[in-house]
């Protein structure tokens, strides 16, 4: 029984080490700026960039800035990932379509998202529609190729079963193109959504007001990197929380493909 | 249908369509005498503005400091990332020192770090080089990682049999057996660079590169001079993403499963 006990604790030592590191990690931050090593203008301790977390969120700028970038996160990923969506579809079912489109398609995919800014800025501004608009191409393309192998990579003769079977296209649809297609859409859905996290952060960085880039950006400008450090945080907790978020629907959706 | 997509000559018309009716369009859009034509330079006006890049030289300059920068960038966080992942899977210690602090970091959009960068090092060539080096640095690492803890034990028994050293199980064993992924480590790593040396262009302006000049000609609102740095953008990243990969193939034209 001590035996058994002693060594349950032993097979976990991964899992606490995963929970351990991060607080060594702090710990060693902390320490380094205590000592001055890092002078205070260099780098501010984990302590400092907590007090202006807190600050930030009691005076509701914090929420501002984050209730902000969400916003047209989701705003231009629900637009991004619906026209993905039925883009890939198209090119995947009809083969007109495809080669009628998919040459264009290719050639503006081989340009990275964030180089488009530049255009998008002078036909749309930089207020919203922008932000809006940079966020949806960035979700576009990873949603429209995974829709497209995916539906492509249907077996034929699940078509033809269904042919046979008279099933009608929205049954067709329904029944068979949607359980089949679900993992390589839903993997499209969550690379879209991180890449366009990032592609956000890159425009609040050069043209907002307001957002999590921006916030870091103005932080910059003033020289306050406890603002900094904040935000470089707070992105990479939010992108860690989408990231993760994305998987977890990912694996239950995918749940009765193992069973 | 399938007869007409069959001949290459006619798809391939089919398939210009599509950028044709755009043209078209940008066209009519931009001599329409509207307050948004301002926006649309003509099509002449393009060609006029990729004769003039090229006369002065300007855009093969342009492309070649990206594209210098983001292979130095591919040569250092290439290296680093090969020397950091092989050594934490071989040596676990390491494994568990640096791993929390390296995937703390990459939870961050890279592009999240110019900011901090910028007061630590100033907005200059310093700073997008160790962005463009870590967006190069990541896939490295994680790939040169998963391709030595994945070594088939098999092998490493076969060393053991043999009596090989520590170098020589890495030399004869670990190395041309983490081979595969560490080059699709580095294929990653050479189109995150490339669209981290755009990214870092465009947010910071300085020096030269396409993205520098895309940026410029932003504020002066030239988007003849956009359009044709987001295309040459496109084509070379396209040539250097090719030609990496069948450098790759090459490479690795001893283990045919793998491709």
């Amino acid at each position: 029984m001590r035996a058994g006990l002693v060594r349950s604790g032993g097979v976990h030592p991964s899992g606490v080490s995963a929970l351990l590191a991060p607080f060594v990690l702090l710990a060693l931050w902390q320490l380094a700026c205590l000592t001055g090593l890092f002078p205070p203008q260099v780098l501010v301790p984990p302590s400092e960039v907590a007090r202006t977390l807190a600050s930030m969120a009691a005076s509701g700028e914090l929420e501002r800035h984050i209730g902000e970038s969400l916003f047209r996160l989701g705003v231009g990923y629900v637009l991004g990932a619906a026209a993905g969506l039925a883009f890939g579809t198209t090119i995947a079912l009809s083969r007109l379509a495809e080669a009628a489109l998919s040459p264009l398609f290719m050639a503006l995919w081989q340009v990275p998202v964030i180089a488009f800014v530049p255009m998008l800025v002078i036909f749309l501004g930089i207020d919203e529609p922008f932000k809006v608009a940079i966020v949806a191409l960035a979700a576009f393309f990873p949603v429209a190729l995974a829709t497209f192998d995916g539906v492509r990579g249907v077996p034929r003769a699940w078509f033809e079963v269904a042919r046979v079977y008279r099933t009608r296209l929205a049954d067709l649809v329904w029944r068979i193109l949607v359980p089949a297609t679900v993992p390589a859409v839903l993997t499209g859905l969550r690379v879209a959504i991180t890449r366009a996290w990032i592609v956000l952060v890159a425009a609040e960085l050069l043209a907002a007001d307001s957002g999590i880039g921006q916030m870091m950006e103005m932080g910059r400008q003033l020289f306050r990197i406890d603002v900094v450090l904040a935000g470089v945080v707070v992105s990479g907790v939010i992108g860690f929380a989408l990231d993760r978020g994305a998987k977890a629907i990912e694996r239950r959706a995918t749940r009765w493909r193992t069973a | 249908m399938n007869a007409v997509l069959s001949k290459p000559w006619l798809r391939l018309a089919i398939g210009l369509v599509a950028p044709a009716l755009l043209l078209i369009w940008w066209q009519w859009q931009a001599s329409s005498g509207d307050v948004r034509s301002i926006a649309f330079a003509p099509l002449g006006s393009i060609g006029g503005a990729f004769l003039e890049l090229v006369e002065n030289g300007s855009l093969v300059s342009d492309m070649v400091s990206t594209l210098s920068r983001s292979l130095t960038g591919l040569v250092i966080g290439g290296a680093l990332g090969i020397a950091v992942g092989v050594a934490m899977a071989i040596w676990r210690p390491l494994d568990r020192l640096l791993g929390p602090l390296l995937h703390a970091i990459r939870q961050v959009p890279l592009i999240g770090w110019l900011p901090l960068l910028g007061l630590w090092f100033g907005t200059g060539q310093g700073s997008e080089l160790i962005v463009v080096s870590l967006s190069a640095f990541f896939p490295t690492m994680l790939n040169s990682y998963e391709g030595v803890a994945g070594v088939e034990q098999r092998y490493l028994d076969v060393g053991r049999i043999y009596g090989f050293g520590a170098f020589q199980r890495f030399r004869l064993i670990l190395l041309p057996a983490a081979m595969p992924l560490i080059l699709t480590g580095l294929t990653q790593a050479l189109a995150f660079a490339w669209i981290a040396s755009i990214a870092t262009e465009i947010l910071l302006g300085i020096g030269s590169g396409l993205g520098v000049t895309m940026q410029l000609a932003q504020t002066q609102q030239r988007i003849d001079i956009i359009l044709v740095t987001v295309i040459a953008t496109a084509i070379l990243g396209f040539a250097v993403n090719y030609l990496f990969r069948q450098l790759r193939i090459s490479l690795l034209r001893w283990q045919p499963a793998s491709l």
